[in-house]
């Protein structure tokens, strides 16, 4: 059997087309899916990290961007230990669309969830928010701000491996989610966020 | 001197003997020596006549070498032959491969005269198979031979004029089946419809003749889907199908063209080929999706779905910002059958998509050879189902599905809780049989949809009404506590005055709250063991309806059934605060003035006194009598495992309190041994009541009370330390000094000095 101590669950959501799916599996698998489809549904991956030498189990949701799947998508929300919320940085819609997801985060996720701004395809040079915009948005809604590109790579290990020690570092806190086969579930609203390092 | 000539004269003796040996030796060698020689002068005649023998041979071996330098060389020209007979060899066989060649194109340019003349006459006799086949047969031939042959030929008009034919021939053919075949689709007529089919492909039409055929397969399909639209907005609002129509009329549609694909694969597998099953697949799916379209559409249009959900958000919108506003609100009866429709629709439509993947992929595997084209195939089928209307509008089901379900779920349990009625005689109420009832329909009707996501988001919103709405209801009926009917008069009107102002209890409820709070915890223990009993039969069904669950699949319905594990954790701390609550109300108030009386009581006694005090109500009597009293009163209300935690509560606040009044207590060696007695029977009381042994939680106390009933002092050291009768502690030595202090007979300087 596995030999992690900690398990955390992940879950990304956002526009579609954003690049959820493609943070995903270059995290997951350290490639960029060439004509990579829209996601169906919910999408499901796992990560085994290192965070100071301790095994860190990272359960992966990758949430469908469109309308039609939120049905779907939102009953991931309660569980999650991170949400992470990305836009596209050369797509304004899809950073307009922000304070929806918040509204729909703050409806179904648990309140002490680790929320993570991201704005993804900086390789692109038709930047339509600047860095800057992005950042304050993050600094406004309380949440962490980095950004990421899928297809070169940028950031996309630092923002997982991020995620895991501050989970990691909230559960040491509480020391809540001891890894017990019987019950994995980890209780996040028993977790504390108190932490409040910022990513960059 | 004696002895040096006694050597010597042994010595001439011996050399005497020795030399008359080698003498003998020298004979024999002599002798042996002779007749050798004998012998050789009588081979020599011998030997003579051998070398004249042999230098006659010399003569006949210089022949044999001639001879033999003769045959080298004979070989040598074989071998010279032997090469020019293979080379020769290849060049004939490259003849023959010629004169094939030739064959091929003298056979080519016969039927291509055979052809061309027979393809108009057929044309003429109406004979469009013959003709057809004449096509076919050209177009078998090696264009590019072909064009060779009339490079090489001198008489090459004639060819080319043949060539022109048929290919004049094959145009004309093309288009008049593609005519007739027109025609007999418009005249209805099957026979010709079939009969034209198999004709395309011999004139190289694979796609058209699919494409015709299908989009005529089409019409059939259309034609039969239409009318069942029809009869199913007809249908009568008695009619005992009325319910579930449409998934009827979805039902009748897919298996229509199942049953259309399965008639006429053998069809197009005998004069198509395998492989092409996709191209067909996919002209129909056209229908399909057209249709699968009008039938959501009508079904949405009819049964409201977009008022529902509306209503459905608005009112969760109402509800989580709290204001009171009575809003529309369905009855979850009634979204009951509209929710079965919709599962079952869905189902229907993955059903489908199984039935044509399966299909076509098994075509393929028979048809295609070259695993590249395989999968470009493959990803084309993939790429048909996800982008047909038949997947949006499965997606669509799914989504109305998952909001009328997740509020049919809520709606219900709510109701549930809101009708919760207590029977006499059952330990718990309507709610926690009515709401697993509740949960495990919704989740069984999620794996008959038989969507994997659909599952587990049911499940997901299980979990979530459950930690969440049940367990809350719960924990607020704890919360309003237990009140104590036993308490003394200041203290009943201080909790009930405080209640009172709290607004949390009327006077005259007592009794009511009281079950109200054992029922809630009875509840609670009760849905821990439904939860266990719900976990085991999903995952059974699951396994049933899913049988093929890929290991990416399994780790998510696990994830998910993880969720529900999470409930119970939640329940187990209902269960814990509600005990608790019972601790605070229940407990402590009746225990602690019960074991305070135990100060009444001297335990400096005389023999006299023990006698007294024995025959008359000891202290522990007295206790048991009252604790039978409060035990009693909760045994066969609270189920065995509430009734279990309770008195190991129970226990400890009666040992702590014990312990505390023991401590404020003086004794003599007959007091510690009516402390030790009393002791003995409160615990033999407690233990005999459970299933557990109350040994261990009166460790402490039965220490205590062994230590007050020592004769002398010096008795603690046969239980301590190394002592054969050592017992492990559970006093430090401060408290066992302190205990001994207690004793007013023991001597605080001998106490003192004692080395523990
Ligand atoms: N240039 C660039 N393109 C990207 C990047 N990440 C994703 N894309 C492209 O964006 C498109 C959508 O990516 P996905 O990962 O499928 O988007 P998604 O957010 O998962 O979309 P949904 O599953 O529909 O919600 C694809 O064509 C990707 O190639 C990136 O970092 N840079
Ligand atoms: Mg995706």
């Amino acid at each position: 059997m596995d030999d992690y101590k900690f398990l955390f669950k992940v879950v990304l959501v956002g526009n579609a087309g954003v690049g959820k799916t493609c943070l995903v599996r270059r995290f997951t698998q350290g490639l960029f899916p060439p004509g990579q489809g829209a996601t169906i549904g919910v999408d499901f991956m796992i990560k085994t990290v290192e965070v100071g030498n301790e095994k860190v189990k990272l359960q992966i949701w990758d949430t469908a961007g469109q309308e039609r799947f939120r049905s779907i998508t939102q009953s991931y929300y309660r569980s999650a230990h991170a949400l992470i919320l990305v836009y596209d940085i050369s797509c304004q819609p899809t950073f307009d669309c922000l304070p929806d997801w918040l509204r729909e985060i703050e409806e179904y996720a648990s309140s002490k969830v680790l929320r993570v701004l991201v704005g993804n395809k900086i390789d692109r040079d038709d930047r339509e928010i600047p860095t800057q915009v992005g950042e304050e948005f993050a600094e406004r809604h309380n949440m962490y701000f980095l950004e990421t590109s899928a297809k070169e790579s940028d950031n996309v290990e630092r923002l997982f491996m991020q995620i895991a020690e501050d989970l990691m570092k909230q559960a040491r806190m509480t020391n809540v989610p001891r890894y017990d086969p019987n019950n994995y579930n980890v209780d996040p609203a028993s977790q504390d966020s108190g932490c409040c390092s910022r990513l960059n | 001197m004696s002895e040096a000539a006694l050597a010597d004269s042994t010595s001439y003796a011996d050399i005497e003997r020795q030399c008359q040996e080698e003498l003998k030796k020298l004979k024999v060698d002599e002798d042996t020596l002779l007749a050798d020689l004998n012998a050789m002068l009588n081979q020599r005649t011998y030997i003579e006549d051998k070398i004249k023998g042999l230098s006659r041979l010399i003569p006949t071996l210089k022949v044999m070498k001639h001879e033999a330098e003769e045959l080298v060389s004979t070989i040598n020209g074989i071998s010279e032959s032997s090469e020019k007979i293979s080379s020769k060899i290849r060049q004939l066989d490259s003849a023959r491969g010629h004169v094939d060649e030739c064959l091929v194109r003298v056979n080519d340019l016969i039927d291509l005269e055979i052809c061309s003349q027979g393809v108009q006459q057929a044309i003429l006799d109406l004979d469009y198979e013959k003709g057809a086949a004449h096509v076919h047969r050209f177009l078998s031939m090696d264009q590019s031979l072909l064009k060779k042959t009339a490079n090489d030929m001198n008489n090459m008009s004639n060819m080319l004029k043949s060539v022109r034919t048929l290919q004049e021939a094959a145009a004309q053919l093309r288009a008049i089946v593609a005519h007739k075949f027109n025609e007999a689709v418009e005249s209805e007529d099957l026979g010709s419809v079939e009969r034209f089919f198999k004709v395309f492909p011999l004139l190289g039409m694979h796609e058209e003749g699919i494409k015709n055929f299908c989009t005529f397969l089409r019409t059939k399909v259309a034609l039969t889907a239409d009318k069942n639209l029809k009869s199913a907005i007809s249908t009568s609002l008695t009619d005992k199908r009325y319910a579930i129509v449409y998934a009827d009329t979805l039902t009748l549609l897919f298996e229509g063209l199942a049953r259309v694909i399965d008639t006429h694969q053998p069809l197009l597998e005998t004069y198509y080929g395998p492989g092409r099953l996709l191209s067909a697949v996919s002209i129909l799916q056209q229908e399909c999706d057209k249709q699968v379209k009008r039938v959501v559409q009508e079904w949405s249009k009819t049964r409201q779905i977009q008022k529902k959900i509306q209503q459905i958000s608005e009112h969760s919108r109402i509800t989580s910002s709290a204001s009171g506003s009575k809003l529309e609100k369905s009855d979850p009866k009634d979204l009951d059958i509209l929710i079965g429709e919709i599962s079952l629709m869905h189902f229907r439509c993955e059903l489908y998509i199984k039935f044509i993947e399966r299909k076509a992929l098994a075509d393929m595997e028979i048809g295609i050879s070259e695993a590249e084209q395989k999968n470009k195939l493959s990803k084309v089928l993939e790429q048909l189902i996800l982008n047909s209307e038949l997947s949006q509008s499965k997606h669509e089901l799914l989504s109305h599905y998952l909001r009328l379900e997740q509020y049919f779920m809520e709606e219900s349990v709510a109701k549930a809780v809101n009708i919760d009625t207590v029977e006499l005689s059952f330990q718990t109420s309507s709610m926690v049989d009515d709401t697993f009832f509740i949960v495990r329909k919704c989740i069984r009707r999620s794996i008959s949809t038989g969507s994997l996501d659909g599952i587990c988001v049911t499940i997901n919103n299980a979990c979530r009404v459950l930690e969440n709405d049940y367990c809350d209801v719960l924990k607020a009926r704890l919360k309003q506590g237990y009140p104590s009917g036993y308490l003394d008069l200041t203290q009943a009107y201080n909790v009930l005055q405080n209640s009172i102002q709290q607004g949390r209890l009327q006077p005259g409820d007592t009794e009511q709250s009281r079950t109200a709070f054992i029922v809630a915890l009875n509840n609670a223990d009760s849905s821990t063991e439904y939860i266990t009993a719900l976990v085991d039969s999903i995952i059974k069904e699951i396994e049933g309806a899913c049988p093929n669950m890929n290991s990416k699949e399994r780790g998510k319905l696990e994830s998910c059934l993880s969720g529900i594990s999470a409930v119970s954790a939640r329940l187990a701390e209902v269960i814990e605060y509600g005990i608790q609550q019972l601790k605070s109300t229940a407990i402590k108030p009746r225990i602690n003035p019960w074991m305070d009386t135990f100060l009444n009581f001297s335990h400096q006694l005389t023999e006299d006194e023990l006698s007294a005090y024995e025959a008359g109500e000891s202290f522990v009597q007295t206790l048991i009598m009252n604790l039978e009293t409060l035990l009693s009163s909760f045994r066969d209300i609270l189920t065995s495992n509430n009734y279990d935690h309770f008195i190991k509560v129970l226990t400890l606040e009666v040992t702590q309190r014990f312990e505390k009044v023991v401590m404020k207590t003086q004794f003599n060696r007959l007091g510690g041994l009516v402390l030790d007695k009393e002791v003995r029977s409160l615990a033999g009381y407690i233990t005999s009541g459970t299933y557990w042994s109350a040994r261990d939680q009166f460790a402490r106390l039965t220490q205590i009370a062994t230590i007050l009933n020592f004769d002398q002092i010096e008795e603690i050291n046969d239980y301590w330390g190394n002592a054969d009768d050592a017992i492990t502690w559970r006093l430090t030595p401060t408290e066992v000094k302190t205990v001994l202090n207690l004793r007013s007979d023991f001597r605080s300087e001998d106490i003192k000095r004692l080395r523990l």
